[in-house]
């Protein structure tokens, strides 16, 4: 085991609390989507999620970080979630089109890490998450034909959120704490790019526009950099509540 | 749309179909066809859009015409 860097034990919380998020949300919508494929790929996602935070629960452990505090025993504003998972008002098209670029920004900083006693976990979660990208992009390929209005208007809204997940554009080679202590292999800036290619790639042959998304969010100085985030928020107290299995403890098998 | 699914467990296998999925693209049958079916470990999974399928039996018979005269 290597001991981390404060702004990578930061940057590896932000992607847990955000794999919490992506799975309460999944597990909240499995049951709503428009055919029972949709309900069986969300329902697995959620599953492959909670797997997934399991996992990076253990290393933040390794790393100092208190158990109890990790698995949901605190305020909501001390969860690192990307601000796109605080709530999701709408229906289906607002639900991926907040969740698709979430999961997509996570895996990018995951993905980015450049450790070797990561790299089995990290392979691992990559071969599910290549099926939950490749579903966001198809469905969101169908959404942007169907309901494109309410595709580009979710997105102008989560994508700048998810880029402050990222985090700032001026966090390049130079700038990037994590980066320059060794733990990513690519840089802030550099994971900010592919990510907008990828989206301005996916919706350029749509209805859907990309062009007022700001996507120089969010500004640096305005950005919290243990949060990851920078218009403040937080999930509601049900969420945490439920998302701790805090009200069911009583009926926990010991 | 409708996807016909099919499947083998290992290489050399015959790829039988084991169910359907409906999507509104390829892309997303692919997908569909994955969460829905991926209680085993297959060596192949594969769907085909169900336009795609040659009738043999079931839809028009094929009639071969005889001149009687």
């Amino acid at each position: 085991m290597t001991d981390w860097s404060e702004p990578a034990v930061d940057y590896m919380q932000a992607i847990a609390d955000t794999k919490i998020l992506l799975g309460h949300r999944y597990a909240q919508w499995s049951l709503a989507g428009p055919s029972l494929e949709d309900d069986i790929g969300g329902a697995g996602a959620a599953q492959e999620e909670i797997g997934h935070v399991r996992q990076l629960v253990r290393k933040l452990e390794e790393q100092g970080r208190d158990a109890d505090w990790l698995n949901g025993d605190r305020k909501p504003e001390e969860f690192a979630n990307a601000a796109s998972l605080d709530q999701i008002d709408g229906d289906w098209p607002e639900y991926l089109a907040s969740i698709a670029p979430t999961d997509r920004a996570a895996w990018y900083m995951l993905d980015a890490i450049d450790q070797d006693d990561l790299e089995g976990l990290i392979t691992k979660m990559g071969e599910d998450e290549y099926f939950h990208l490749e579903y966001h992009d198809a469905r969101l390929e169908t959404l942007a034909a169907e309901d494109p209005e309410t595709i580009q208007a979710t997105l102008e809204e989560t994508l700048p959120q998810v880029l402050a997940l990222i985090g700032p554009a001026e966090h390049d080679e130079s700038a990037d704490p994590v980066y320059n202590a060794g733990f990513t292999d690519r840089s802030v800036a550099e994971l900010r790019e592919a990510f907008a290619d990828h989206y301005r790639e996916l919706f350029a042959d749509t209805d859907v526009s990309l062009e007022d998304v700001d996507w120089d969010a969010p500004p640096i100085e305005e950005w919290d950099e243990t949060r990851r985030r920078a218009s403040g928020g937080a999930v509601s107290e049900e969420d945490i509540t439920q998302i701790s299995g805090k009200q069911n403890e009583l009926f926990a098998m010991n | 749309m409708k996807y016909e699914v099919f499947a083998r467990v290992n290489q050399g296998d015959d790829t039988i179909h084991i169910g359907s999925v409906t999507a509104k693209s390829d892309r997303l049958a692919k997908v569909y066809a994955r969460n829905t079916f991926n209680e085993e470990d297959w060596d192949r999974l594969a769907v085909v859009r169900e336009d795609h399928l040659l009738d043999v039996e079931g839809e028009a018979k094929p009639m071969v015409g005889v001149n009687a005269e």
